[in-house]
């Protein structure tokens, strides 16, 4: 397929056309790398201005590519985030030398969004100082690159805690609020984004500008869940709450069906304060539930926990014994299962984030199994969001998807409560334009395991659950970089286009993150 | 278990294998006083995935503290604190032959030949027996080192390694001799190292042997233990704890549930070092920053800081008016008292 350069500020042409066929391979869409045209005058002004610009092979080189490890690029130089000021220059000399400019938290994208291909890369974890904890009202100030673990640690100390953020550790405030951040209790509490009560943001003309829904909302709203497209995010105001540990319960299914069915009941019943599943593959499907107080618990001891269809965990190694006995071809598969079982279940249970049953630090015992056990040099994670009630069928034909490409597979399941009046929040973003009350996130999670796949594999298992999500009329969490053909298939040439003319407005440079969603 | 679900434990792997993740950042000292990322883990491992020179990497090379936090947080199981003292001992050999050297390092050159050509010491301590390795700033402390005999019952070994510890923080060569000739003589003992470092690499040396560090060797003894409470906040030595990380951090777990003291670890059960120095600060060409210890406290109201090591003492001392005591100093054994009276005063 030839890709057309494309000029800053225009729209090329969509590189997956609307009327491909579904499941074919597709070409990535990794942006070409900017020519540098004009860079050293664009240094020089830096160094007029006092901006600190590092160059060459070790202040780059952390930045060679993302959480994904399928797209690499070299940004020209590298500034790390020091203050608005030092940013609002910055943007200023990129605009006037047309410079682009990527903005990193904690680079946990996977489609390449954080990598720069040429340009300067801001690396925004440079801002990362609580700047104020008020206990009372239940707030904290931040600057925005303090990765979310950062931020627990000083809020801990208060004993407060975060409302949700991604279970991984080292996204970062900022990354998260331009991208979503769902947690095991977004589908009570909203995700991340919704979390932000105002923001202090640069734009990408160099204004410094504060903004929230009754201040400069319409900043606000492009900026939030807007990918870095609008702003750079470099302080916020987040919504807290008294640290608690939490009561951990597990279900098991072998439907992925049931399971989904049993998770969508509870989160509209407010039935539990945490909730998700977790697979190996299709054949060890476990629902989590965590509450936060006894109360909450006993109450779904009392109403909820008998409609379960899951089993608990002795019961269903029953069920699987007897299900792998009739089916001795596929004890390979049994195998799996039980090793499986015996490296990750303990981590859950490790007796140092245990106090009486409790569990203590949730994100540092989830993320740390995340990254032990699923993670690796590359990470392709492929998602898609969708309204409650498209939601199983998005997951089985994905889960199908899956089967085809990979011998094995997480899937990660969650909900997501909407506030309706953040709608326009939402717009053009990972929520899915159809979704009222809640919408789900299904992640398709293969497991390298050290193996050796080509990017055309990757890629094409990508293309085949992002085709379904254009043919559900849904959306996805990580739109981006590589991924960004579909975005016109998705939302439609009308809202793109109104979304770029906006964009256009606010950096007529095209400067910003200008790899990501145009 | 059968033998197909049994997998050994996996070696450490190398830098290549860095995936990216940043956990290691968010427990290094030296990203904590800098927010700057080449002055981390990653920052060296992806330096070096990108072709990076040790000339180019001096930065982090120098500033680390070597506490090894990063060692037990890495997903990837790459031996990171070990691959620093790799790199620094590589940059010190890539010195042009004539070049100036500190002299701290010149003497120590000098000591570890010096000790290689000599003859082991004479065996004082009977083979078996248990032996102390106190280290060169408890051996300054005569009165304490008198009561951490007591508590503990040992005798101190006359080589205790400091020559070697010392040279693996500094990144100097040491003579093969002289470390077979250390190693022979431990051969067979029970070890209580004071130094984390000099124990961290006594793990992979003596892979057999016993081996203990200070704080547990202290904390285990009744007379220690029951004076622990909760008002404490009790500070880990941080090498000899991420050396080991599985059985210490059980071990302080159970600690801190029997005795209810409060740990100087992080929300990742990651020993916060306190007194986090790089080589310059070793080398005495900069002062030490007070970073790490001024965090430990932010937000906690002991009543009491109880260290493990001189080094803790010192920085807690630095940038707070509350007590702070040495664990051999919670020891308060009548019968001992009266067999070490000189050493309680
Ligand atoms: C192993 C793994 C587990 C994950 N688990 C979860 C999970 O449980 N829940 C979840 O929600 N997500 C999860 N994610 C996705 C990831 O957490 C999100 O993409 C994340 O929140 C991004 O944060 P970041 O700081 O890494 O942002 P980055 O990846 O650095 O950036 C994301 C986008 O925002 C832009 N950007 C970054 N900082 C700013 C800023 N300050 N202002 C404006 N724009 C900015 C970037 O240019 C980029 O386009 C996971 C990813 C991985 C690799
Ligand atoms: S040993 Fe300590 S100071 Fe050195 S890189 Fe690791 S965490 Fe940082
Ligand atoms: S923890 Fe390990 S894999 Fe992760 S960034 Fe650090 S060195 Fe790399």
């Amino acid at each position: 397929m030839k890709l057309f350069p494309v000029e800053p500020g225009t729209v090329g042409p969509c590189p997956v056309a609307p009327d491909a066929l579904q499941g074919i391979k597709r070409q990535q869409t990794n942006p070409a790398r900017w020519n540098g045209a004009g860079w050293q005058d664009f240094v020089a002004a830096l160094g007029n201005a006092g901006v600190e610009l590092a160059e060459g092979t070790v202040a780059c080189g952390v930045y060679a590519t993302d959480a994904g490890g399928t797209a690499y690029g070299m940004p020209h130089g590298v500034v790390i985030a020091r203050s608005a000021g030092q940013i609002s220059l910055l943007l200023k000399a990129a605009q006037s030398h047309r410079v682009p400019v990527t903005v990193r938290g904690g680079g946990l994208t996977t489609e390449g969004e954080s990598v720069a291909f040429g340009g300067v890369l801001l690396d925004m974890t440079g801002m990362s100082r609580v700047l104020q904890i008020d206990a009372a009202a239940l707030t904290v100030r931040t600057e925005a690159g303090i990765y979310w673990h950062s931020l627990a640690e000083e809020l801990r100390r208060e004993n407060l805690d975060y409302l949700s953020a991604p279970l991984n550790l080292t996204s970062s405030v900022g990354g998260t609020l331009g991208v979503g951040g769902i947690d095991v209790n977004s589908a009570r509490l909203g995700c991340s984004a919704d979390q932000a009560l105002s923001l202090q943001v640069v734009t990408p003309t160099g204004e410094i500008v504060e903004c929230s829904d009754s201040e400069n909302p319409e900043l606000f709203q492009r900026v939030i869940l807007g990918y870095g497209q609008f702003g750079i995010i470099t302080a916020a105001t987040l919504r807290v709450r008294p640290y608690t540990p939490l009561a951990m319960r597990y279900f098991y299914y072998s439907s992925l069906r049931t399971a989904i069915e049993d998770l969508q009941m509870l989160d509209a019943n407010d039935a539990s304060d945490y909730s998700g599943i977790l697979t190996i593959m299709d054949c060890a499907v476990n629902l989590l539930v965590a509450f936060d107080s006894d109360e909450r618990e006993a109450v779904f001891h009392a109403n909820w926990k008998s409609r379960l269809r899951g089993y608990g965990e002795f019961g269903f190694a029953l069920c699987m014994a007897g299900h792998y006995a009739l089916r001795p071809w596929k004890f390979r598969e049994a195998l799996y299962l039980l090793q499986r079982k015996r490296e990750v279940f303990p981590e859950f249970r490790r007796p140092e984030y245990m106090r009486d049953g409790k569990m203590h630090d949730r994100s540092v015992v989830f993320s740390r199994a995340v990254w032990k056990h699923w993670g690796s040099r590359q990470m392709v994670i492929p998602d898609l969001a969708t309204s409650a009630d498209k939601f199983i069928e998005a997951v089985e034909r994905g889960n199908a998807v899956c089967r085809k490409y990979f011998a094995h597979y997480t899937l990660y399941c969650v909900g997501i409560k909407l506030r309706p009046e953040h709608q326009p929040h939402y717009e053009m973003s990972c929520i899915p334009p159809d979704a009222e009350g809640w919408a789900y996130g299904c992640e398709f999670e293969p497991m390298i395991e050290g193996g050796v796949y080509s990017r055309d594999h990757f890629q094409a298992f990508k293309n085949a659950i992002y085709d379904i999500g254009v043919d559900l009329g849904a959306s996805y969490y990580r739109f981006g970089g590589m991924m960004k053909g579909y975005i016109r298939r998705v939302f439609g040439d009308a809202l793109v286009d109104r979304h770029l003319a906006m964009k256009r407005r606010a950096d007529p440079a095209m400067i910003l993150n200008r790899d990501v969603i145009f | 278990m059968p033998a197909f679900l049994a997998r050994a434990p996996a070696a450490p792997r190398d830098y290549a294998a860095c995936s990216g993740c940043s956990l290691c950042l968010l427990v290094c000292p030296m990203w904590r006083g800098s927010h700057d990322p080449r002055l981390t883990p990653e920052g060296l491992a992806k330096g070096l995935q990108s072709g990076a020179t040790v000339r180019e990497l001096a930065a982090p090379i120098v500033a680390c503290s070597l506490c090894g936090a990063c060692d037990p947080v890495c997903p990837e199981r790459i031996d990171l604190s070990g691959l620093i003292m790799d790199l620094r001992l590589r940059s010190a050999n890539s010195l042009p032959p004539n070049s100036p050297q500190p002299a701290v390092i010149v003497e120590l050159s000098a000591r570890l030949h010096q000790a290689a050509g000599a003859a082991p010491a004479a065996g004082v301590v009977s083979r078996s027996a248990p032996v102390l390795l106190p280290g060169p700033e408890l051996r300054a402390d005569p009165a304490l080192l008198a009561r951490v005999q007591a508590l503990l019952g040992l005798a101190v070994f006359d080589d205790d390694g400091a020559d070697i510890a010392l040279a693996l923080e500094l990144g100097v060569e040491i003579p093969q001799q002289r470390l077979h000739g250390f190693l022979d003589s431990l051969r067979g003992h029970t070890i209580v190292a004071a130094d984390g470092l000099l124990l961290r690499q006594l793990r992979r040396w003596l892979p057999g042997s016993q081996r203990m560090g200070l704080g547990p060797a202290l904390s285990t003894r009744a007379a220690v233990r029951s004076n622990l409470v909760p008002s404490d906040l009790y500070v880990i030595e941080p090498r000899a704890f991420h050396g080991d990380y599985e059985r210490m951090v059980g071990y302080y777990d159970r600690l801190q549930r029997e005795t209810g003291c409060s740990l100087s670890l992080d929300l990742q059960r990651i020993a916060i070092p306190a007194a986090s120095s790089g080589l310059a600060q070793k080398l005495g060409l900069a002062a030490g920053d007070d970073v790490q210890a001024k965090w430990m406290l932010q937000g906690r109201k002991p009543a009491r800081i109880v260290v493990e090591s001189l080094a803790d003492r010192a920085a807690f001392e630095r940038v707070c008016d509350l007590p702070v005591v040495h664990l051999a100093e919670l020891g308060e054994d009548p019968q001992m008292m009266q067999k070490f009276r000189h050493a309680f005063g």
